[in-house]
């Protein structure tokens, strides 16, 4: 039976799908997200959804950024399991695309942890080892 | 206090109310915990049966609903569990009514319960199959950036978020199952222990366990049931760069537009107390704002002045709120349920709204990224 001859299944299987929006780097060195654009309304989202979430119509792949502006921003200072507090977290709106959040790569210390200014100009960063989509604060 | 709308109800009433004591509970079970809320709502209810049950939890374990009410002998009747996030009690509630109200069963119990503390050390943990719970965005932050975004836009001060937690904590002083009265401060709350920019550690409700429950029936105009006048209940709209509130504004706004027409009142300055979803103090104030108890950007304000403090034109969370009485996330929308029967029956002790008439329960719950709230549910509620 399937039950003795596949012992292997008889643990969960990890989850792989990475539910994070995704970041590539493009031939002139900047990194966007890749989302989707709906064909009729024009909503975007930094996500691979199947429709679009505001009327429903088809979409089609497009990526947005590498810049965008801090909507609201905040630090973390409570233990998160798998991360080391503090972390600064932003809401950015990529221009002319969806808003995500991202963490902002800065030297974080507990005694000198701020968040970016809202309003702050941002561009995407590599993301973390791990996975984040990452934003550095332009000058 | 109310200008009338006398209206009947929409035929269904609250029979019973009950709830366990709230806080740091993990020496008891819930079958413990949903004992002490079901053993006093049957007997408020003056009831020993009923047709079917809702029981709203969100992180019990499979099976929870059918093992405490096993416990007490409830067996044999549709049981049905649901979660909503921090809705889950008050969706329970409004399933419940709906089956009362079509005529689906006749009485019906519904039940909250969470056990936090053996769950969780701290927060919540974000979820991973989440995108914004796997960056982990826990959700201090995710209502840290409501209030970020209030302080940045002057719709609200450092002061006036304290404010919240001052009202609260002292109103739970006056309740005696509630997590941690207290008589804090402003300068207190904004030196305690910073969670998530700006919102420090009196500004967040703690990790709690309990229960609470209320038993729905026909309404027969008893001396001591309390009318439902109307219940909405909804989930949000995407939530995103076009959205020109922060998160969880709209769903409340149109949540309780749904149930104030239900219920026939023309504004909800005719209520008369509220017990409203105030998880972080920055959720209290956008929720009176989105309620249209208060003016947009007047929720710090009202919280500030006294207003929606008991005693107040409108007093608000008078049983302490999540931020003090605790906030077990299933059982945590009866136990607003309760508070406002116990007020509209005169029953509420110190921390009683005298002569209230209309009472308005608000429970949101979110968790899900992108989306304006998981659900939120609106009840109102009139005296007998």
């Amino acid at each position: 039976m399937a039950v003795v001859d596949h012992l292997e299944d008889s643990v969960p299987h990890p989850i792989t799908v990475d539910p994070r929006p995704q970041v590539e780097r493009g031939p002139d060195g900047l990194r966007r997200v890749t989302g989707r654009r709906c064909r009729s309304c024009g909503e975007v989202a930094a996500y691979t959804w199947p429709r679009c979430p505001s009327c429903r119509d088809a979409v089609e792949q497009a990526s947005f950024g590498p810049d965008g502006t801090v909507w609201s921003a905040t630090v973390v200072r409570i233990p998160v399991p798998g991360r080391t507090p503090p972390y600064a977290l932003a809401y950015v709106d990529l221009d002319d695309g969806p808003r995500v959040l991202a963490h902002v790569r800065a030297p974080v210390d507990a005694a000198t942890a701020t968040a970016p200014a809202i309003g702050s100009r941002v561009r995407l960063a590599a993301c973390s080892a791990d996975g984040d989509i990452q934003v550095e604060v332009l000058a | 206090m109310s200008t009338g709308n006398r209206t009947t109800g929409d035929g269904v009433a609250v029979h019973g109310v009950g709830t366990s004591h709230f806080g740091r509970q993990p020496e008891r079970d819930l079958v413990a915990l949903a004992w002490d809320a079901v053993r006093e709502a049957f007997t408020d209810a003056g009831v020993e049966e009923v047709d079917a049950a809702w029981v709203g939890t969100v992180f019990g374990p499979a099976g929870v609903a059918q093992r405490v009410l096993r416990a007490m002998g409830i067996t044999g009747i549709p049981v049905v569990t649901v979660e909503n996030a921090c809705a889950s009690g008050t969706t329970a509630f409004a399933e419940a009514h709906e089956a009362v109200r079509t005529g689906r069963y006749g009485r019906v119990l519904a039940l909250g319960i969470e056990q936090m503390t053996t769950a969780f050390a701290g927060a919540i943990t974000p979820e991973d199959t989440d995108p914004e719970g796997r960056s982990g965005l826990a959700l201090p932050a995710l209502y840290a950036m409501a209030a970020a975004r209030y302080l940045h836009l002057g719709a609200a001060t450092r002061e006036q978020l304290a404010a919240v937690s001052v009202k609260n904590h002292a109103h739970a002083l006056h309740n005696p199952r509630a997590q941690y009265g207290g008589r804090h401060t402003v300068e207190e709350v904004l030196s305690s222990r910073m969670i998530a920019d700006p919102l420090t550690l009196l500004q967040c409700c703690p990790t709690s366990d309990g229960a609470a429950a209320a038993v729905l029936g026909p309404a027969t105009g008893g001396a001591r049931e309390v009318a439902v006048r109307g219940v909405a209940m909804r989930s949000g709209a995407p939530w995103n760069h076009t959205s020109q509130h922060v998160w969880g504004h709209d769903i409340v706004r149109d949540t309780a537009a749904d149930a104030l027409a239900a219920a026939g009142v023309h504004a909800v300055s005719d209520v008369d107390v509220l017990e409203v979803h105030d998880a972080f103090t920055i959720g209290e104030i956008v929720t009176t704002e989105a309620l249209g108890l208060v003016a947009p950007g007047g929720g710090g304000e009202a919280a500030a002045s006294g207003r929606t403090a008991l005693g107040g034109a409108h007093p608000v969370n008078p049983s302490g709120g999540l931020l003090s009485r605790g906030h077990p996330l299933g059982a945590t929308g009866l136990a607003q349920i309760a508070e406002i029967t116990w007020q509209l029956r005169g029953e509420a002790g110190a921390r009683q709204v005298d002569g209230a008439r209309i009472g308005l329960v608000e429970t949101m719950g979110g968790g899900v990224s992108v989306l304006d709230g998981n659900a939120c549910v609106v009840a109102l509620l009139e005296a007998p």
